[in-house]
């Protein structure tokens, strides 16, 4: 991703609307005894498009805008998705993973990752709760439901930083697929 | 690939962000609740509550999207759920609905007894009906009471209404009892009060039908009347093995034979012999005390 003024901007876009779409709007809505989660899924597009620094910058800053406006202990959002993003980032650097459905299990790890992390740092900080078949239903169903939502979530993510990424890894791979001309005999470069 | 220059940038990003987390984490929880990082918090907050008061409107039909579908899956979970209730309190009903049968079954028993014109010192013996006929004709039952709790062979036994038959094999936990709409059932009755006295059998075939022969034409019967056993006993000691006073049924129909010199009263038993669940043996003869029942 290109270090521009434009990059960041179009980076605390992304994290202000999620977060604010997060707490204010989705946050009451509950399908299948769970909530939408976007904070992990918007930090692991970052990360999937741009790389595990500004993966895990994103997952700072997301973080820490969650935990600003909902009101919870300073960094422990914040710590969490930093991982997440640089987790995810570092997956994309390393296998490079090219295929369209892609978002959708690189989300559902992502939202895992982040339940099962942020769940851990609240027993961590002494958050009075207790691990019941409850809790572990709804992280199930947390990741369910961002896994649903990985494909739009990845789109309009992309859609947003395009302008500012310096390599593209759908355009990367429609490229890699660009329909090749052959001659009669089969072979590239051989056209009569 | 990477040179070193960049992982080791790359790492120290990382470091950057790890340690900033850990520090807010430190801070926020060393604070006391008004110091800086909780006052930064709250600034952000009160700057933020407009825009998220408008999200919040703005997004209030997705939310409800979300909740009418959260809603459907919790509904079809909380329909079995329902389902399961429903079963348990059906059962629930039903045995309270027979508790209430059984209840009002053992009431009019009961209630029999203090009827004036029923005899006192019976000793009744309480069974639950176990055995029934399964054909149309019900002309036997079985009760889980035997010659261990005194009942005999010829004993009267009494339902809910009146009489329901007689005891006519016993063993030790329990008795057969032949009932009146037995085809070999036969019995003195009177109808009361004028007195007339017949021989009631039944019509086999017809549990609600018994017809009560042998009244003289001179007898005028009314429908509606009651009939009782009459209880009769000769001077040569012989006597009805009902005693007397035990109500059996209601006039339904007076048919005057004209070849005939006595008239067929037509009656209904009181007891419901379809629907018996409890009877009682009454184990002695007793003595009918009423006075207005005329003597034999």
């Amino acid at each position: 991703m290109k270090r521009t003024p434009d990059a960041y901007l179009r980076c605390a876009l992304i994290a202000v609307a999620a977060v604010l779409l997060q707490i204010s709007g989705l946050g009451s809505g509950r399908v299948l005894g769970a909530y939408v989660d976007l904070a992990p899924l918007i930090v692991a597009a970052v990360a999937i498009y741009a790389g595990a620094v500004p993966g895990a910058a994103m997952g700072f800053g997301t973080g820490l805008l969650l935990d600003l406006l909902v009101g919870q202990t300073l960094g422990a959002s914040s710590l969490v998705l930093t991982a997440v993003g640089y987790g995810v980032g570092r997956y994309r650097e390393v296998r490079d993973p090219a295929h369209g459905l892609m978002p959708i299990p690189v989300g559902a790890a992502a939202t895992l990752a982040w339940v099962v992390a942020f769940a851990a740092v609240s027993f961590m900080l002494d958050i009075g709760a207790t691990v019941s078949w409850l809790v572990l239903r709804e992280m199930v169903a947390t990741t369910l439901i961002g896994a649903l939502l990985a494909l739009p979530v990845f789109a309009i993510v992309r859609r947003v930083l395009r302008p500012v990424l310096l390599v593209d890894p759908v355009d990367l791979r429609r490229r890699r697929r660009a329909p090749r001309d052959a001659g009669p005999i089969g072979l590239r470069g051989l056209e009569v | 690939m990477y040179d070193s220059k960049v992982i080791r940038r790359r790492r120290a990003a990382l470091a950057i962000f790890v340690v900033l987390s850990l520090g807010l984490l430190t801070v926020y929880f060393g604070e006391s609740s008004g110091g800086a990082l909780h006052s930064v918090q709250r600034g952000v907050q009160a700057v933020f509550s407009p825009l998220e008061t408008g999200v919040n409107r703005a997004l209030k039909p997705v939310r409800d999207l979300f909740g009418w579908v959260g809603d459907t899956f919790e509904a079809k979970g909380e329909n079995e759920r329902l389902r399961d209730e429903v079963a348990e309190l059906r059962e629930r009903l039903g045995e309270s609905e027979t508790a209430r049968h059984d209840v009002r079954e053992l009431r009019q028993i009961v209630g029999l007894h203090e009827t004036e014109v029923f005899p006192q010192g019976t000793d009744p013996v309480g069974a639950r009906v176990i055995v029934r006929s399964p054909t149309v004709w019900y002309a036997t039952i079985g009760i889980d009471k035997g010659s261990d709790d005194g009942v005999r062979v010829d004993q009267p036994v009494i339902a809910a209404g009146g009489l329901v038959g007689k005891v006519t094999d016993v063993s030790g936990g329990s008795a057969q009892v032949t009932l009146i709409t037995d085809a070999s059932s036969a019995g003195a009755a009177q109808v009361m009060p004028n007195g007339a006295t017949g021989i009631v059998h039944p019509v086999v075939g017809k549990p609600d039908d018994l017809l009560l022969d042998y009244i003289s034409k001179g007898r005028r019967v009314t429908e509606g009347t009651t009939v009782v056993t009459s209880g009769f006993e000769t001077e040569d000691g012989r006597r009805s093995i009902f005693p007397r006073g035990i109500p059996i049924g209601r006039v339904t129909k007076v048919d005057p034979d004209e070849a005939e010199q006595f008239q067929r009263v037509h009656i209904t038993p009181l007891a419901d012999i379809r629907g018996i669940d409890y009877v009682q043996v009454l184990t002695e003869r007793g003595i009918t005390t009423q006075a207005g029942i005329p003597a034999q």
